[in-house]
């Protein structure tokens, strides 16, 4: 029965099951739109990198070409230098960092205990109240921006960055709260239970068990959070007056109508080069975290 | 019907060397019931992925009847499949799960309809047709599994594990119901379990697979009383036969200060002058200890109907105790204790013998 | 993200009660003890900055206000009145209403397509990965990009790709264009998150079920019919309802490509999201904060029933594998 494999070699790729490769059109037509897409997606990343190294008659004569002049001009980062000086988007890159890495923390530092309260306390009425601050989710920030922004002109808090701050945190709670019920809902009794024999303190319990336990689930929400507030902008419009107060997305925004009328397009460009590519960079690192997180909350 | 061949199948996975089927050369008569078995991974299920055409033939042919099916697309090859899981659709009725076949093959309604009952009557449905899956027990689901593999009048059933996911006394009773079903519609029918109690139950033939390597083919009978190597002896059959290493002495294997003798064909297709006698739990006489191969029994275990010693023997030079070496099988209520010293004496003609290198049966 | 979707949560150790077993019901009582402690930071900052501003917004929808410096005057529903009578509020609308339906087809239709390819694609996790990509870059930013895909003269890229082909430049940009090529980028840029969401439920449905359609001889479109949409309808509604809390407040991908970008496109352009801000915050004009909250109570409002039409819609038993 077993004889000597004497030049035999298991093939690269199996064969596929016959059928498997059956050109029914719509499958084909599927295929080519799969394809084209994806195509479509990388090619608007490489235009996006390609383009802020360009001077505008490049961006405009030759779209897909790599960058020449401003490298034979021995200036290759002239674009992202105008951005980053002249356009002010030093100064915004640094106010976002810091207003999204607080925003977030703080967020997340909020959301956890309301999230572990409302799942694992067994009170009458979690869900209701569960419910009613997901609700949030479905609100637009339309419907609260005039409101908001007359209440915190009242306390001098508009044109201010702590103010966007607290409207950031607030706006994000029914989001947080909702992704991070899901994920300690999921957690088990038992270790609860054993730290409670053991004799910790329930606020022990939260701290030194259930928070560790739910750690993923934190910095899913950390990392969603950033990101949706790294690429905020509506609020950042409405909240956030003076140059010297702008974030990145705020920035460009503004940047824009004057790029346009100064022909400014390779700044404009290496502006938006500026805030995209961090996103890319995490979402490079981070992209199943990000993508299982996002999803999450509709897969149940 | 039609008949099923394998003529070197073979079939490998992504980045793994070795065949999960390797060059199976494998005839299934018409109507025959023929049952592919191993333990997993031995590639059984991959055999039958392959007549269905759920998975890619690499070498070799499958032919069904006079076609060669090896490129058809499962739906030409005019099969029909149950799953492990059953794969029941849950939001459908039992009624359009077991007619969903002819429904995507654009039989008219009320013949569907007609097929549909037909099949629901056989398996005793008829009841069930408009509940959901859901709503069904384990053996009702496993049946309407059944019914829509009926429905289709194919000329092979493909069976994968059909009787897994049953307790165990369902599991009995579905075998039987399989089995009779299968002998009355006279289809072809390949069946795939790791129980060899199944295998040996159901099928007209068992085909024993190891490593992706067939190593046995035969009826139940011919596989229990003449099985072609050592890996078949210890697969088949439960309690396991006893397989003994022993030296050959002249013209006599001697294990424990027995001798079992050998033919001289036997002798001469020795590799070396070791063996391996195998003997049966129920083909080991108790006699008085100096008798037989002196033992000590461990274990007894009563069934009532039947009793098993497990048995432990010195080695014969090292006087090393082998542990649970030995079973025997001997008449319920037997007075055996704990601790006894008996003498096992294998009988002549239920004795197997085995070469320790190549693992083949050493025929007569 | 499931907002509507969201199930009670589970009641644990049946409140009131005492616990199952002695031990643990002295320790449930001194946990419960955390319940608002826990909870009273994040309900409070929800109710002043999301539940009172919109109840304060349905108040002053029926005044009259022209922000700091005047006093609001009820008006009643005078306000809404002159809205609906007006051509920018109806063009808003009507805009919007396109975005959330036609946009909502456009995108879904696509997904669909994509889950009958990507099931069992090589390498489908890094197309997917690709197709998610625009999901994590700023509105403001991809609105940007498509500005220069579709600039009017033939300095835009698409028209540089058209007149390569010997075609005429298309004014994409023009207010009578601009809500078909805004569809056509919003389609693009969330299709991919879409996709992502179907799949994973598609991923959850076994195997078999599909092999089975196979031996059946089922075709992409019959398997598609059969299973895929069946087994993911209730995720396909969620998916529906996010699809229409997001479409719904469409604002800068707009703004931008169908103006100069700081101040507010021509009103034949606008969406809700517009109306809303131009009326309160855009650059023009005294603000009126009436109207601008009357329109944001119209976009609650519709938010509203749309979630729960379509939650009626897709209302259905649900499906145990």
């Amino acid at each position: 029965m077993t004889v000597a494999d004497v030049g035999r070699k298991a093939p690269r790729r199996p064969r596929p099951a016959p059928g498997a490769g059956r050109r029914s059109p719509l499958r084909v037509l599927g295929m080519v739109v799969v394809l084209g897409f994806t195509a479509f997606n990388l090619l608007v990343l490489y235009w996006l990198i390609a383009a802020s190294f360009k001077t505008p008659v490049e961006i405009f004569t030759k779209p897909f070409a790599l960058p020449v002049r401003w490298f034979q001009l021995g200036k290759p980062l002239r674009n992202f230098a105008y951005a980053w000086d002249q356009a002010g988007f030093g100064d915004a890159f640094l106010t976002t960092v810091v207003l999204v890495a607080a925003s977030s923390a703080a967020i997340v530092l909020v959301s956890a205990p309301a999230a572990y309260a409302l799942t694992r306390l067994g009170v009458r009425g979690s869900g209701p109240l569960t419910n009613l601050i997901a609700v949030g989710m479905g609100v637009p920030f339309q419907t609260v921006i005039i409101p908001l922004f007359i209440g915190l002109s009242t306390v001098h808090l508009t044109d201010s960055l702590f103010g966007l701050f607290l409207v950031y945190v607030a706006l994000s709670i029914p989001f947080t709260v909702f992704l991070l019920t899901g994920f300690f809902r999921s957690l088990s009794d038992e270790m609860e239970e054993a730290a409670a024999i053991d004799g910790a303190s329930p606020l022990r319990t939260f701290f030194a068990v259930m928070l560790p336990l739910a750690r993923g689930g934190l910095i899913t929400a950390l990392i969603l959070n950033a990101i949706g507030l790294w690429n905020e902008t509506l609020l950042a419009i409405v909240f956030l007056q003076s140059q010297a107060h702008f974030t990145l997305a705020r920035a460009l925004f503004t940047f824009y109508g004057a790029a346009e009328y100064q022909s400014e397009y390779g700044g404009l460009i290496a502006g938006v080069t500026i805030l995209v590519l961090p996103m890319l960079v995490l979402y490079l690192v981070l992209a199943r975290r990000i993508i299982t997180g996002l999803t999450l909350g509709s897969g149940k | 019907m039609a008949d099923v061949s394998f003529r070197g199948a073979t079939r490998y996975y992504a980045g793994v060397d070795r065949p999960a089927v390797d060059r199976l050369d494998l005839e299934v008569a018409d109507g025959e019931f023929l049952v592919l078995v191993g333990p997993s991974g031995c590639g059984k299920s991959t055999t039958l992925r392959m007549l269905a055409g759920l998975e890619g033939v690499d070498e070799g042919q499958v032919w069904i009847g006079d076609r060669d099916v090896t490129a058809l697309p499962p739906k030409d090859r005019d099969i029909a499949m149950v799953f492990q899981n059953y794969a029941l659709y849950p939001h459908m009725t039992v009624g359009e799960n077991i007619g969903f076949h002819l429904k995507v093959a654009k039989v008219p309604r009320d013949e569907r309809e007609r097929r549909v009952r037909k099949a629901a009557t056989l398996l005793g449905l008829e009841s069930y047709l408009d509940r959901k899956p859901a709503r069904l027990s384990g053996g009702q689901r496993q049946r309407v599994a059944m019914g829509r593999a009926i429905v289709r009048q194919p000329q092979v059933f493909c069976m994968d594990e059909p009787l897994s996911n049953l307790d165990a006394k369902l599991r009995v009773q579905t075998r039987t119901q399989i089995a009779s079903l299968q002998r009355r519609l006279g289809v072809t029918t390949v069946y795939v379990t790791h129980d060899q109690v199944e295998a040996m139950t159901m099928g007209d033939r068992v085909a024993v697979l190891k490593d992706g390597v067939l190593q046995q083919c035969d009826t139940p009978i011919g596989l229990f009383s003449k099985p072609a190597n050592l890996f078949v002896a210890g697969f088949i059959g439960s309690p396991a036969m006893n397989l003994l290493p022993a030296r050959v002495d002249g013209d006599s294997a001697v294990i424990a200060g027995h001798a079992v003798r050998l033919t001289r064909g036997q002798r001469a297709q020795l590799s070396g002058d070791e063996v391996v006698v195998g003997v049966r739990p129920e083909g080991v006489d108790v006699v008085d200890f100096d008798d037989g191969i002196p033992v000590v029994v461990d274990v007894v275990e009563e069934l009532g109907s039947d009793q098993f010693l497990y048995c432990s023997f010195e080695q014969a030079g090292t006087g090393d105790l082998v542990e649970h070496a030995v079973t025997a099988r001997v008449a319920g209520m037997s007075p055996n204790q704990r601790g006894a010293k008996v003498g096992l004496l294998p009988r002549r003609e239920a004795v197997h013998l085995f070469d320790p290198v190549t693992g083949s049966r050493l025929e007569d | 993200m499931a907002t509507i979707a969201a199930a009670p949560a589970t009641q644990r150790g049946a409140a009131g009660k005492p616990g199952p077993t002695g031990t643990s019901g002295g320790h449930l009582v001194r946990k419960r003890r955390l319940f608002w402690p826990f909870l009273a930071p994040a309900l409070i900052l929800y109710v002043v900055f999301l539940v009172a501003p919109t109840i304060v917004t349905g108040v002053l929808s029926f005044t009259r206000w022209a922000g700091a410096g005047d006093t609001p005057q009820f008006t009643g529903f005078a306000g809404y009145l002159r809205m609906f009578a007006s051509d920018s509020f109806r063009s808003a609308l009507v805009n919007t209403l396109m975005y959330v339906v036609v946009g909502g087809i456009g995108t879904f239709l696509l997904a669909f397509l994509f889950t009958m390819v990507l099931r069992d694609m090589p390498g489908g996790k890094l197309v997917r990965t690709i197709l998610f990509f625009p999901n994590i870059v700023a509105p403001v930013a991809l609105a940007m990009f498509f500005s220069f895909l579709f600039k009017s003269d033939d300095k835009g890229l698409a028209n540089f790709v058209l007149g390569g082909l010997g075609i005429d430049p298309v004014r994409f940009l023009a207010p009578e264009n601009v809500t078909l090529t805004v569809i056509g980028a919003l389609v693009w840029a969330s299709s991919g998150f879409y996709i992502t969401i179907l799949m994973a439920a598609v991923d959850r449905i076994p195997p078999y079920l599909y092999e089975d359609a196979e031996i059946a001889g089922a075709s992409a479109w019959q398997k598609f019919r059969a299973i895929t949409l069946p087994l993911t309808w209730d995720v396909v509604g969620v998916a529906g309802v996010l699809w229409t809390i997001n479409a719904l407040k469409i604002f800068e991908l707009v703004f931008v490509l169908a103006g100069p970008g700081t101040y507010s496109p021509p009103t034949a352009a606008w969406t809700l999201g517009i109306y809303v801000f131009d009326r309160s915050f855009g650059s023009q004009g005294t603000p009126d904060y009436g109207g601008a909250s009357a329109c944001a109570v119209v976009m609650i409002a519709l938010t509203s029933v749309f979630v729960v039409l379509l939650r009626r819609l897709m209302r259905r038993d649900t499906i145990q594998f």
